[in-house]
């Protein structure tokens, strides 16, 4: 195949944001290339230096053996397929098409001639008379892809032209573009973000990423060998795993030693490991090579997609005392008024200020009046130390009505979990039956009534507490004492298996040394 | 919904008193004969007869129609390439151009009108040449808001695809810019040539005193003869002039659109 575009060194910026930062690329005659990225990686921006409407900064394209920099658009042998169609609402179809045409002088009947056979393959005969602006967005695209086909480019450049149809007539119009250009038998460079509209349509798809190219494949191969994770996530489902690559065949993840078929990494090189969720075999658990629990299970159509867990995450377990709260009554005044004992970090009364206001929050205090109407707490005195040690705090409305709670100062334990580098954090509290029966969200609110927090060893980030466990029935709780367990995600692989499985069951995972690809990590620069 | 109709009211009251009630007058008065200032209600058309028949009038007629049209004319011209430019401003600056073109419109146009014949004694000018630049100054901002409301709402992508189809920046304003913007002409043209034709403020000061317009000759029947008949005569005649004219361009504007 004869070469007939390329980007050599092509750097663009916008208001000192750099967009592409350096891409080379060749185009071949006759190819359906797609620039493949997410918002913002810089595919449209390569699009339109080809089609002459941005002006890189850096570098230089090549077109047919020419540089073609000083080469204004409307002189350039490329059309374009705009995302929103552009088609000039002032003319009807025929006209349309025709306009290219007719910038060119010909004559009405070759017109006539080459406007016709682009309505016949684009599928539109007998559209001709038809006001654009009326059309359907699927007969639009195709008034916009005739339109530009109709002047014979070398090359077809098409923004995003999908975007805006709907599933069904995306599909449709996926399979049309391939034919149609399969006969017209042109380049079509195709920027789209939607890897699965890429790996349907190209014979070359070219991953981007920050306005660098990340990879350069047939579909078939970058689905297969993703050069690096950020091309395996954006391709397909994937389960990316860190590992260490022991020797040529032999990776070593999830604490287990396996073969597998890559080769050429550095000895003990930390790697990414990606196995495909089909890939995964759901068996026995005495069966697999690695055994976990299904913590969800999602129906899709054809096949159900788990969550299998293979290693619990980080863990805190608190104790919660169910105690049923007695009110006080204040007969003179007809109020009521009640609080819970409760638990304190006394790193949260050395690092933040603790107001009243928060005092009464986590002690639930409240007040009301015979006919149930609020009271606020307007009097708050304590004698609350930093200290570790049992205190007391005494809530009181305008009228004299009081409450004295236990106000327990403790310094907790934290779990730091060196191996997967996250903290976690959680106190013992106080609740009444009433609170967990009106509770709305149990686990969400098991996490706040225990201030359950976990967060990154290394940047302090938070780190989302995805499991809570207890063995209590929230809609009859009975006064006592129960554990509640908060973690961190563990170890979860993504499954796509046709076999029916329950949140909870213990399953085994199998998979050969093919099912495995070994990547290297990616460079990130901080 | 029938307590918002109420609040209509007041309005409703308001234009029967102050425009239906006044056109009916008109058209009474159009179409009756005076005697001694009492009026008897015999109904005639020598108003009309009269107007027609006196190539005087028609002159008059004539001249006003050519004027509010050389106006208008000018008025494009000199607008369009105005309201090219600032569509093609960024923004923020396309706001402050807009702003000191409406500025002007704020000043009473009797005042505006005062200064020009103030500007153009000193020059040596034909009095209609003279109320040319006086109309001309003073509708140009119509016609330049309506054409730059116009382009400015017109998608870039057009000119964009128009590019990406071969066509240069020229043949992209001929073929794309122009036609789209035709809209926003003819709404210019609704806005500059109908008050154009009725207008006698600006021909009468800057035309000097002989240069009689239909508004003028209006204006005398009613204000100096006292024939108030044959001035509604005038009056309903203009009015059926800038009905028809109003129908033709809105015509005009529906079938550039369709034209498709």
């Amino acid at each position: 195949m004869r070469k007939l575009i390329e980007f050599r060194n092509i750097v663009k910026s916008f208001d000192g944001q750099v967009v592409l930062k350096g891409v080379n690329l060749n185009i071949y005659e006759n190819e359906f290339v797609t620039l493949l990225g997410p918002s913002g990686c810089g595919k449209t921006t390569l699009l339109r230096i080809l089609g002459g409407f941005l002006e890189q900064d850096e570098g230089t394209v090549i077109f047919d053996g020419q540089c073609i920099d000083k080469v204004p658009a409307y002189k350039r042998e490329i059309n374009t397929v705009f995302q929103r169609y552009a088609l000039f609402p002032h003319l009807n179809v025929y006209e349309n098409i025709a306009f290219g045409l007719r910038i060119k002088k010909m004559g009405n009947d070759i017109i006539a001639q080459k406007v016709n056979r682009m309505l016949s393959l684009v599928n539109l005969t007998g559209y001709e008379k038809r006001n654009v602006t009326k059309l359907s967005g699927g007969q639009q695209q195709r008034v916009a892809i005739a339109r530009a086909l109709v002047n014979e480019p070398n090359v077809l450049l098409l923004d995003e032209p999908l975007g805006a149809l709907d599933l069904k007539l995306r599909k449709e119009m996926q399979r049309e573009l391939k034919r149609i250009q399969q006969e017209v038998g042109i380049t079509f460079i195709f920027v789209t973000h939607d890897q699965e509209e890429a790996l349907t349509m190209s014979d070359k798809i070219v991953v981007m990423n920050a306005g660098e190219i990340e990879q350069i494949g047939t579909p078939l191969e970058i689905y297969n060998e993703p050069a690096n994770a950020y091309v395996a996530r954006f391709i397909g489902e994937s389960n990316i795993v860190d590992g260490v690559m022991l020797d040529d065949y032999k990776v070593r993840f999830d604490d287990k030693n396996f073969e597998c078929v890559d080769f050429g990494f550095r000895k003990e090189e930390p790697v990414d490991v990606l196995i495909r969720p089909e890939d995964l075999a759901v068996v026995k658990p005495k069966d697999g090579v690695l055994r976990g629990e299904v913590k969800n299970v999602i129906f899709k159509g054809v096949h159900y997609e788990l969550m299998v867990e293979t290693k619990t995450g980080t863990k805190k377990t608190v104790q919660m005392h169910v105690v049923t709260q007695h009110d006080l009554t204040n007969a003179q005044a007809g109020e009521k008024i009640s609080a819970n004992d409760f638990y304190v970090d006394s790193d949260d009364l050395e690092n933040k200020e603790m107001t009243d206001q928060d005092f009464i929050s986590i002690a639930n205090a409240q007040a009301w009046d015979e006919e149930d109407r609020d009271i606020s707490l307007t009097r708050v005195s304590h004698n609350i130390e930093k200290r570790p040690g049992i205190y007391t705090i005494t809530f009181g409305t305008e009228k004299g009505t009081e409450v004295t709670v236990n106000v327990h100062v403790i310094h907790p334990e934290y779990v730091e979990d060196a191996r997967h580098n996250i903290g976690i954090s959680a106190l013992d509290f106080f609740i009444t039956p009433d609170e967990i029966r009106d509770s709305m969200a149990i686990s969400t609110d098991l996490k706040t009534w225990a201030s359950a927090e976990a967060w990154n060893l290394q940047d302090d980030s938070p780190v989302e507490i995805t499991d809570v466990r207890f063995d209590f029935d929230p809609a009859d709780v009975k006064e006592g004492s129960y554990d509640i367990t908060f973690a961190t995600r563990g170890r979860v692989y993504k499954v796509e298996t046709t076999a029916r499985l329950e949140v909870g069951d213990r399953v085994g995972l199998d998979f050969g040394p093919e099912d495995i690809h070994v990547m290297h990590k990616e460079v990130t620069d901080v | 919904m029938k307590s918002f109709f109420r609040m209509s009211y007041p309005y409703l009251v308001w234009i029967a008193l102050f425009i239906v009630a006044p056109m009916i007058m008109i058209l009474l008065y159009a179409t009756t004969r005076s005697s001694n200032g009492v009026i008897t209600f015999s109904f005639t058309l020598d108003n009309f007869a009269r107007f027609f028949s006196d190539p005087t009038f028609l002159k008059v007629l004539w001249t006003s129609l050519r004027i509010a049209l050389i106006t208008t004319v000018f008025c494009i011209l000199i607008g369009y390439p105005a309201a090219l430019f600032i569509a093609n401003l960024p923004e923020k600056r396309q706001t402050f151009m807009i702003l000191l073109l409406t500025l002007p419109m704020w000043i009473n146009m009797l005042l505006k009108t005062y200064a020009w014949r103030g500007i153009l004694m000193n020059f040596d000018l034909e009095s209609e040449v003279k109320v040319f630049i006086g109309m001309v100054y003073d509708f140009l901002p119509y016609m330049i808001i309506q054409i730059h409301t116009a382009i400015a709402k017109l998608d870039r992508n057009l000119l964009i695809a128009s590019y990406d189809l071969g066509a240069n920046r020229w043949k992209t304003f001929l073929k794309v810019t122009l036609p789209l913007s035709v809209p926003g002409i003819i709404s210019g043209i609704t806005l500059v040539f109908l008050p154009a034709v009725s207008s006698f403020v600006i021909p009468k000061l800057l035309g000097g005193g002989n240069y009689v317009l239909i508004g003028n000759l209006i204006e005398t029947y009613f204000l100096v003869a006292g024939d108030w008949n044959f001035g509604s005569a005038i009056s309903l005649i203009m009015a059926l002039i800038i009905i028809a004219s109003m129908y033709l361009t809105k015509k005009l504007d529906r079938s550039t659109v369709e034209e498709g």
